[in-house]
């Protein structure tokens, strides 16, 4: 068994973001959305943590960066999270098919 | 100011002419103030100043300031007259100092010879044809009809405040226009008479002031507008406006041939100046030596010789013969070789050197036939504004205006005007000329001394018997009476001035009846008027001592001498001997129908009254002036007039050369009578004045007694006189049927053209643009259906083909955030392919 490498880091990033990706596909519920989003996000960070520590040219840039994407998730999360309150004021629910004004 | 006035006493008769006009912007700019009021008078909370302003009583003192004017006019006239006399200047350079002067008032760099810059002048005499004038030249002819017009105009002004006072109303109302509702009504209009009258003023003695005949056709064509507008002040009647316009229309013919004549002397002679003009057409009384020039006064005639491009040589012909004129230079020059000055008088069949631009002091050449065409033209003008025959048909109708008019413009001064014009241009007219405007005259004095008897509306009479006296004074002049014309004419003025008057003041005692057939009997009831006008009547007669006599004599007296010389022209004799029987027949018809008998109309009769002092204090003065104005001394000696012998000083020489007619005091009046060659008119005349005189009061006694046995002893009925030569009548009723021969032969065939024109406007060119039209329509019919058609399906077909691309790109758009998220994924997975499949490739290459 060989120890753990960057290879595997890259495939749990991948797996994280493929399964945020179909998360964010398949589910109704706008809060599973959101927590798709987040997966995503974390399949990226997990990407550059993992470049950060395997490359010493990339070593602060990659942790700042991972840094910048939790706040940016923090953030989107606040906004998100208050568009799908107005959205159940709306609607009385939080699923996203209701959502179709915007249909051509 | 006082200074000027006395270094050139002349500036008198210029303030005179002054004076009028400034009444006339006073009381115009009046009149604007009046118009610009008149909403404030019609409400009644106006201040008390506007209800003045605007009231009746300015209206008032308008009369009072045009009168006014005349007065001081007439004042200005008088201090003139008496320094001309005190100071008699004998030399011609003394004479232009002191009573002539001039400003250039238009320069016209066209016409400046040898290509000169502007601004840079050509020294005096050389680029004259390009410079207009305004000036004056004072004579005693100018002072004679100064004195006149403002004389005859100020009591005219003063009769007018009385006869005018109608207009005083806020509202006249006219009775001779009928609208639907009863009579015409209208606002009085008191002041525009005397705006209009003080204009007339103003234009006549500017015409007789002027020292040129430019500034006379501008004070001419004045004068004409003034009668114009005078003949229509009630131009709401049809027949004022139809009278107007026939005054000015027919004047127009006469101008025409004014302004031909003005043109012809102007291109020939370069100036307008009456005195440039006669020194280079008439050969000059003395040489430059002082001696008597041969053929002093004369037009000398020559034949061409040689021709050249610059200059000609002209063999000097005797008397009436040869193609060309010769002209004279305008004045040598003051310091050249007096041998090498040609001013001499060229004897007959002598060769002179003639120049096409001839400069001061050379001499010139013109056809001899453009200055018979050039004076006659200018005789046209004055046949129209004197209303000779055959223009005289607008006189009689211009009675239209009211009486004072009649009297001021249409009797005593502007169709005087006519005759002032040919008397100051006299040494303008050929023989040839001077015979046309001798035979106007006879016909045109019998012409209307026939219809004048037939007449019965009083101021129709008056009308005629004016035009037969401006015929008589063309005649005068045309038989080489120059002063007996010019003397006839202001005694004339008083004489019909007055008689127009008497007969305004019977028309307003009788409510505007004009009608003689439906007046009689009016004397009780109108002495001062009856009388007076008695004063006129006889003076026109010719009765011994009244002023008509003295003029009349003289002018039968140079038309016996006239016809002596030449016995061809024994017409010019008979017709005015004719006319003076008829001229007093009508004039005692008149007087008789009027004032004597019994009244034919009671009700007319019944309200007759005598006019107020303002109408009769001018007949008084006028009825005095009408008698007295000719007297000399003895009186009874009709050559000693006084008035004449002041005329006979402005007299030019042509007038002793082409006729022998001297006056007494001519300096040079010794040498011309010296010559036998001479045609001895005038010493025929002086010889025969009193066979002249005895002849016309002989004649005019019997027209006198006829009119006493028809229309006062009623031995003959006029009625059955009537009924014995009814064609006569109805010839001399229909004024020879004049207007008719006008209408066929003039009005008609324009009114016809005008109605092919008329026609021409209609058919050919009004189709031809609709023509045009329609063809225009056709062709923007398919312009616009290429343009619904092709451009705007172009159009369309863009939309429309986008519209179809977006409408099947509409179903991309499903609105599903999961399907956003499912193509995004789809689209980064085929670019990831893309990438690794494409990309690597060419990397790895």
């Amino acid at each position: 068994m060989s120890p753990v490498g960057l290879e595997h880091y890259l495939v749990l990033g991948a797996v994280l973001f493929v399964c945020g990706a179909l998360c964010m596909a398949n589910k109704r519920n706008a809060i599973g959305v959101l927590m798709g989003v987040e997966l995503v996000l974390n399949g990226a960070n997990i990407n550059f943590v993992a470049f950060a520590h395997y490359n010493p040219a990339f070593e602060i840039e990659g942790q700042i960066f991972a840094l910048f994407i939790i706040v940016l998730a923090a953030a989107e999360a606040a906004v998100a999270l208050a568009i799908v309150l107005n959205f159940y004021n709306n609607h009385m629910t939080v699923d996203v098919d209701s959502a179709e004004e915007l249909k051509g | 100011m006082f200074h000027e006035l006395q270094e050139h006493p002349g500036l008198w008769f210029v303030a005179a002419t002054l004076t009028p006009l400034a009444s006339f912007v006073l009381l115009l700019l009046a009149g604007g103030l009046r118009w610009a009021l008149r909403p404030a008078r019609e409400s009644d909370d106006s201040q008390p100043l506007y209800q003045f302003l605007s009231g009746s009583q300015t209206h008032r003192i308008s009369a009072y300031i045009a009168t006014g004017a005349m007065a001081l006019a007439f004042l200005f006239s008088l201090v003139g007259a008496v320094n001309y006399a005190a100071h008699p200047a004998h030399e011609p350079e003394e004479h232009s100092r002191l009573w002539a002067g001039h400003l250039d008032w238009a320069r016209i760099s066209v016409f400046s010879p040898s290509g000169s810059q502007a601004g840079a002048w050509e020294p005096e005499g050389a680029g004259r044809a390009s410079v207009l004038r305004l000036g004056y030249h004072i004579d005693s002819l100018t002072i004679i009809m100064f004195l006149m017009v403002t004389f005859i105009g100020g009591l005219i002004h003063l009769f007018s405040i009385g006869y005018m006072s109608d207009e005083l109303e806020p509202i006249v109302e006219d009775h001779q226009v009928h609208t639907e509702t009863g009579h015409f009504k209208r606002r009085g209009r008191f002041g525009r008479f005397f705006l209009f009258m003080s204009l007339f003023c103003f234009s006549m003695l500017n015409l007789v002031l002027a020292d040129n005949l430019f500034q006379v056709f501008i004070s001419w064509e004045l004068v004409g507008l003034c009668s114009y507008l005078l003949i229509s002040f009630y131009y709401e009647r049809q027949s004022a406006s139809n009278a107007a316009n026939k005054a000015f229309i027919v004047n127009r013919v006469g101008d025409a041939g004014f302004i031909l004549g003005l043109l012809i002397f102007w291109s020939y002679l370069g100036t307008f100046n009456f005195q440039e003009i006669f020194n280079q057409i008439r050969c000059p009384v003395t040489n430059l030596a002082g001696q008597f020039a041969e053929r002093a006064g004369e037009i000398v005639r020559a034949n061409p010789l040689v021709e050249d491009r610059e200059q000609r040589r002209l063999q000097v012909t005797d008397r009436g013969q040869g193609s060309e004129v010769l002209l004279f230079p305008i004045a040598p020059a003051e310091n050249g070789d007096k041998q090498e000055q040609p001013w001499h008088g060229p004897k007959a069949s002598e060769e002179v050197l003639t120049h096409v631009n001839p400069l001061s002091n050379q001499y010139g050449s013109m056809p001899y036939w453009l200055l018979v065409a050039g004076g006659l033209g200018i005789f046209l003008g004055c046949v129209g504004k004197s209303a000779q025959f055959p223009l005289h048909v607008w006189l009689p109708d211009a009675m239209e205006g009211p009486t004072p008019v009649s009297a001021l413009i249409h009797a005593a001064t502007m169709v005087a005007a006519g005759v002032y014009l040919v008397g100051r241009c006299y040494p303008l007219f050929a023989p040839e000329a001077l015979l046309v405007i001798a035979y106007t005259g006879g016909i045109t004095l019998f012409v209307a001394a026939t219809i004048a008897v037939v007449m019965t509306d009083i101021k129709k009479v008056l009308a005629y018997s004016t035009v037969s006296q401006l015929g008589y004074m063309m005649l005068a002049l045309g038989v080489g009476g120059w002063a007996a014309g010019l003397f006839h004419l202001t005694t004339h003025a008083f004489f019909k001035a007055l008689l127009f008057l008497c007969s305004g003041s019977v028309i307003y005692g009788c409510h505007h009846e004009q009608d003689m057939m439906r007046m009689g009997g009016l004397y009780p009831k109108m002495k001062i008027t009856a009388l007076t006008m008695l004063a006129g009547v006889l003076a026109i007669c010719g009765i011994p001592l009244f002023s008509g006599w003295y003029s009349k004599d003289a002018i039968l007296a140079h038309a016996v001498g006239f016809t002596w010389v030449y016995p061809q022209h024994l017409l010019l004799l008979l017709l005015p001997l004719v006319t003076a029987g008829l001229t007093a027949f009508y004039m005692f018809r008149m007087w008789l129908m009027t004032f004597a008998g019994r009244p034919r109309d009671e009700h007319v009769y019944e309200h007759a009254h005598e006019s107020p002092w303002v109408m009769t204090v001018p007949l008084i003065v006028l009825a005095f002036f009408s008698i007295v104005v000719a007297w000399g001394w003895p009186i009874t000696d009709p050559e000693a007039s006084t008035l004449e012998s002041v005329l006979h000083h402005s007299q030019h020489a042509s007038v002793a050369a082409d006729f022998g007619v001297l006056p007494e005091d001519l300096e040079l009046a010794a040498p011309f009578q010296a010559r036998a060659d001479l045609p001895q008119v005038g010493k025929l005349a002086v010889e025969n004045h009193l066979l002249a005189g005895a002849m016309t009061t002989a004649v005019g006694a019997l027209g006198i007694a006829f009119a006493f046995l028809l229309y006062y002893f009623r031995l003959l009925e006029p009625a059955e006189a009537k009924a014995q030569f009814p064609a006569v009548h109805r010839f001399l009723w229909n004024k020879w049927y004049f207007d008719e021969l006008y209408s066929v032969l003039l009005v008609r065939p324009a009114l016809t053209i005008a109605s092919w024109c008329r026609a021409f406007d209609a058919k050919v060119i009004d189709s031809t643009v609709d023509g045009l039209a329609n063809v225009t329509m056709e062709v923007s019919r398919w312009a616009g259906k290429f343009d619904l058609g092709i451009i705007d399906g172009l159009v369309n077909l863009t939309a429309r083909v986008i519209y179809g691309i977006g409408d099947r790109l509409r179903g991309v758009q499903t609105g599903y955030i999961r399907s956003y998220v499912l193509f995004l994924v789809v689209a980064a997975i085929a670019i990831f392919g893309v990438m690794v499949f494409v990309v690597s490739r060419v990397i790895a290459k």
